[in-house]
């Protein structure tokens, strides 16, 4: 297995609240890697570094084995990362469909060059046929004309998993993908979820609250306490760890 | 679906009948008439080029007075120290001058301010220049520069004698439909659906892979130099640059046109410009009654349809088709009901 994403000694702080503190974390390809924690654990905080949200004070992150610690978010987009956002972001007064066009266009913006952005006015037939592709495979039928604000829950999150599957990334991370669903949709989604990571072959991280999610999707679990690492490895090991049940998940 | 195509056809045959409409005028009007029909051309696109920033990709400007006026000074410049420039190279130098403005305000600005810091600081750089206009002898100062000719235009097989304010009156409409059309095309070209996204959720467009502050900077140019392009056509027509142009008072018009005729359609500028253009020639007898008339329309337009006046008309017709829709199906109901 190679490493994909390795972050060293990262530590962050807003004014006077350390958030992360000395982390170091490790993304393998073609694992699914779920972070867990209590509330205020710095699995967000972790989240946001990771994706270039926002910059970390001190550490290096490495991505394909380039050094991303100085890059904005976008150009590690362009490096092979697609995220996801805790409450789904898409363009509310567009169509489902144009939201699909919009990303389809920005990878193809950023593959073909820049003069792929000019000169037509009616979307190019393979990026149509892309975008109904998608929407056949994440089962968005029946939403493609309404305003995307007007999506259900459910639909906006599978419209925005949808959008960042178009980038074609190698690394997938989703923030909470289940946060406010109801149990069924949960169960849905995370057969959704492992379909899409098999089919595309992603490499998944995934910050996670529902234990059912957590254990359905990962094939690697890192536990953040107090914004330091007290436990990585594998799922049943990691729940077996005495520290582990002491902070969390005794609490269920 | 959206049908791309019909709506490309549609808007170009709205933008058609803009310019018969337009063309119609010289016979109908006398030169007073002509003169202000020319303005409204102008401005319109004037209006669209505001508003191509502000619903295009989201940045407010108060100050777009300054790039009407760097194009009218940078063609009025050209025209008297460099007369035997080409005409219409003299006019894109001009809209170039825009540009320019644009690209130093807006590399700094962009970088610094958003949302309404954004918008202060172009009121700021754009009385600055103001100011400067009217300091500097070589631009003329209060008086402006004046007396600049209309062109004669060479094409190789041929003259075009634009002397005449007619002649120079159906430049304007052409050129302006042009660049309307063109600015269209633009907004439905991937790039200006990009700038849409970057307006609807900037996060989400840089996690798209979008440098945003690039895009918003392409935007401010090509907007500055459409604003400018207006300043500089006008000043042929209209024989004067005057520091006026520069006046924060034009920095408002885009503005006024926008919310009378619609921010959320493309033409909503279009309909705007004629409005006020026909406010301001039905008052032109009683000084300040357009100012009062302009006031009191915007207030009854912000409150009453915060759209505009094509923001009514869409939602009106969305009402009417709803209707006709529970009609039919009330219709059919009825029948199944008569068939049992």
């Amino acid at each position: 297995m190679t490493r994909i994403m390795e972050a060293r000694a990262m530590h962050k702080s807003y004014g006077q609240v350390k958030v992360l503190e000395d982390v170091s974390f490790d993304l393998e390809e073609g694992e699914a890697h779920v972070v867990i924690g209590p509330n205020g654990a710095g699995k967000t905080t972790l989240f946001r570094c990771l994706s270039g949200e926002t910059r970390i004070n001190s550490g290096t992150i490495m991505l394909n084995g380039q050094d991303v610690t100085g890059l904005a978010g976008w150009q590690r987009v362009q490096r092979g990362i697609g995220r996801s956002f805790q409450v789904a972001r898409i363009f509310q007064d567009m169509s489902a469909f144009e939201n699909l066009i919009v990303a389809i266009e920005t990878r193809e913006r950023n593959e073909k060059g820049i003069w792929a952005s000019f000169g037509h006015i009616a979307p190019r037939r393979a990026v149509m046929d892309e975008a109904e592709r998608l929407v056949h495979e994440l089962g968005l039928e029946g939403t493609l004309d309404d305003p995307a604000g007007t999506l259900s829950h459910g639909d906006k999150k599978r419209l925005e998993l949808a959008m960042s599957l178009a980038l074609r990334p190698k690394v997938l991370m989703l923030d909470e993908p289940t946060a406010g669903m109801s149990p069924s949709d949960r169960s849905e989604a995370v057969r959704l979820i492992s379909d899409v990571r098999a089919r595309y072959g992603l490499t998944l991280l995934l910050t996670e609250h529902d234990m059912e999610v957590v254990f359905g999707l990962a094939t690697r679990l890192t536990v953040l306490h107090h914004g330091a690492i007290i436990a990585s490895g594998e799922p049943h090991k990691v729940r077996a760890d005495a520290r582990v049940r002491e902070v969390y998940l005794g609490q269920h | 679906m959206i049908d791309y195509r019909v709506r490309f056809r549609t808007n170009l045959v709205i933008a058609a009948c803009g310019l018969a409409a337009f063309a119609v005028v010289p016979f109908v009007a006398n030169s007073g008439l002509l003169f202000l029909a020319g303005l409204v051309a102008i401005n319109i696109v004037f209006g669209l080029s505001w508003n191509f920033l502000f619903s295009g990709v989201g940045l407010l400007s108060f100050g777009h007075a300054m790039f009407f006026a760097g194009g009218a000074y940078g063609m009025a410049l050209i025209t008297r120290h460099v007369p035997e420039m080409p005409f219409l190279l003299a006019l894109v130098l001009g809209a170039a001058c825009g540009g320019l403005i644009a690209l130093v305000f807006g590399v700094v600005a962009l970088r610094r301010a958003s949302g309404v810091y954004f918008a202060v600081l172009t009121l700021a750089f754009s009385e600055l220049i103001h100011i400067l206009i009217t300091k500097t002898t070589f631009l003329g100062r209060n008086d402006g520069l004046t007396g600049i000719p209309r062109p004669v235009i060479e094409l190789g097989f041929g003259t075009l004698n634009l002397t005449s304010a007619t002649a120079y009156y159906y430049f304007i409409i052409i050129a302006m439909t042009l660049v309307a059309v063109m600015m269209w095309c633009f907004q439905n070209a991937p790039a200006g659906r990009l700038l849409q996204a970057i307006r609807q959720d900037q996060m989400r467009t840089a996690f798209l892979g979008t440098p945003i502050q690039g895009w918003q900077l392409t935007a401010f140019v090509i907007s500055g130099t459409v604003a400018a392009f207006c300043g500089a056509v006008m000043v042929p027509f209209t024989q004067i640059a005057s520091p006026e142009i520069a006046y924060w008072t034009v920095s408002t018009q885009p503005i006024l046109f926008t919310l009378l005729g619609g921010a959320g359609h493309f033409w909503g500028p279009a309909v705007g410009a004629i409005l006020f253009g026909a406010i301001d020639y039905g008052t032109r007898t009683m000084h300040g009654l357009s100012e009062i008339t302009v006031g009191v329309l915007l207030l009854a337009v912000v409150l009453i349809i915060p759209g505009g006046l094509l923001g009514l008309l869409k939602r009106r017709r969305a009402a009417a088709s709803k209707s006709t829709r529970a009609e039919t199906a009330g219709e059919r109901t009825s029948e199944t009901e008569a068939g049992k």
